[in-house]
């Protein structure tokens, strides 16, 4: 099994979501092989859980005040800021066969990648399941993942540098989630790269390339003009509307 | 009538079910920031909830629930079916 790998790239929010749920459906059609990408967001974004309700997580008016997409992810899991500098976020889509059977095992199985990718950089972390990665406690990444047709996406992001005070003016947190993990402050809950290590966001993307691929066959690719072409159609029908965007 | 409500089970993710009832449950959407798998099937759990009557026990809305997700193939992660009947319970008894 040979994998594609698309180097780092700056999307807005919809072709991010779109150009991964195009290479679901090239992947069980034949026509896309598997692939490995990561990415950022330009501009910055928010991402919502596909069972999430865009008005109750999402301060809208302040992320048109400002310039920041909102979009809803294919996958479930929870709100995420997605600032322009602040990360580095992956895909990675291939046959199910190529992943452990169990849903829980097979996120603990790729966030390794993760895990490695950051050991690389000499940051201590660990699998706090079900689709996190912390690090001394506080979060640093998460993940989410899909399956259908044979084919399992899962996407999730590094957190690099953490501008909070931007993240929790686009992101309404739900007092309970807080309260549950008995911290009061939401900032002491997540931490990032460059509050622990003196490194480059090209430092981290190039650790987390090292640990994705060191155990596969691969090659740099680049998307296809049908798959390009198939993300804008998807953009423009579903990741783009206000009917996908604020359907809960 | 229309009522909302918010549960977050320990060790899950947060559940929170939107409903409107008279004697019984005619709607229902269940949110979070929880699992479903496949993704689609969370229409068929809140189908599962409709016409139960607003005297239902969490109990038997949970069984609801499961039955769903039994008779689906669907897979729950970070979410339970108690836990979406206790988010359902308390939007009516609010």
């Amino acid at each position: 099994m040979k994998w594609r790998i698309i180097g780092l790239e700056k999307h807005d929010a919809y072709f991010n979501m779109a150009i991964d749920e195009v290479l679901m459906e090239g992947i069980r059609g034949g026509t896309s092989p598997p692939t490995i990408r990561f990415y950022g967001w330009s501009p910055s974004a928010v991402s919502i859980g596909r069972f999430q309700s865009m008005e109750e997580e999402v301060d809208v008016e302040k992320c048109r005040e400002i310039g920041v997409d909102y979009v809803r992810r294919i996958t479930g899991g929870g709100a995420v800021y997605h600032d322009t500098a602040g990360e580095v976020t992956y895909s990675i889509a291939g046959s199910e066969s190529e992943f452990p059977k169990g849903i829980r095992e097979s996120y603990a199985y790729i966030c390794r990648y993760v895990i490695n990718g950051l050991a690389g950089l000499g940051i201590d972390s660990e699998f706090a399941p079900i689709n996190d990665i912390i690090h001394k406690g506080k979060k640093i990444s998460g993940s989410a993942q899909t399956r259908r047709g044979g084919v399992l996406l899962q996407h999730g992001t590094v957190l690099y540098s953490l501008d909070v005070r931007r993240m929790f003016s686009v992101l309404k947190v739900s007092k309970e989630k807080i309260s549950d993990k008995q911290i009061r402050a939401a900032e002491e809950r997540v931490t990032s790269v460059s509050q622990i290590k003196d490194v480059s966001i090209n430092g981290l993307y190039s650790a987390l390339l090292g640990a994705f691929t060191e155990d596969k066959e691969h090659s740099f690719g680049i998307w296809s003009k049908e798959e390009t072409a198939a993300a804008e159609k998807l953009r423009i029908r579903v990741y783009g509307t206000r009917r996908w965007n604020f359907n809960r | 009538m229309q009522a909302s409500a918010r549960y977050k089970e320990p060790g899950q993710k947060l559940v929170q079910a939107r409903i409107e009832y008279d004697s019984e449950i005619r709607a229902v959407e269940i949110l979070g920031d929880f699992f479903i798998y496949p993704e689609e099937a969370i229409s068929l759990i809140e189908k599962s909830l409709l016409g139960m009557r607003v005297s239902s026990s969490k109990d038997e809305l949970a069984e609801r629930v499961r039955k769903a997700a039994s008779e689906n193939g669907i897979e729950m992660i970070g979410v339970t079916p108690e836990g979406i009947a206790t988010a359902v319970y308390t939007a009516m008894i609010a």
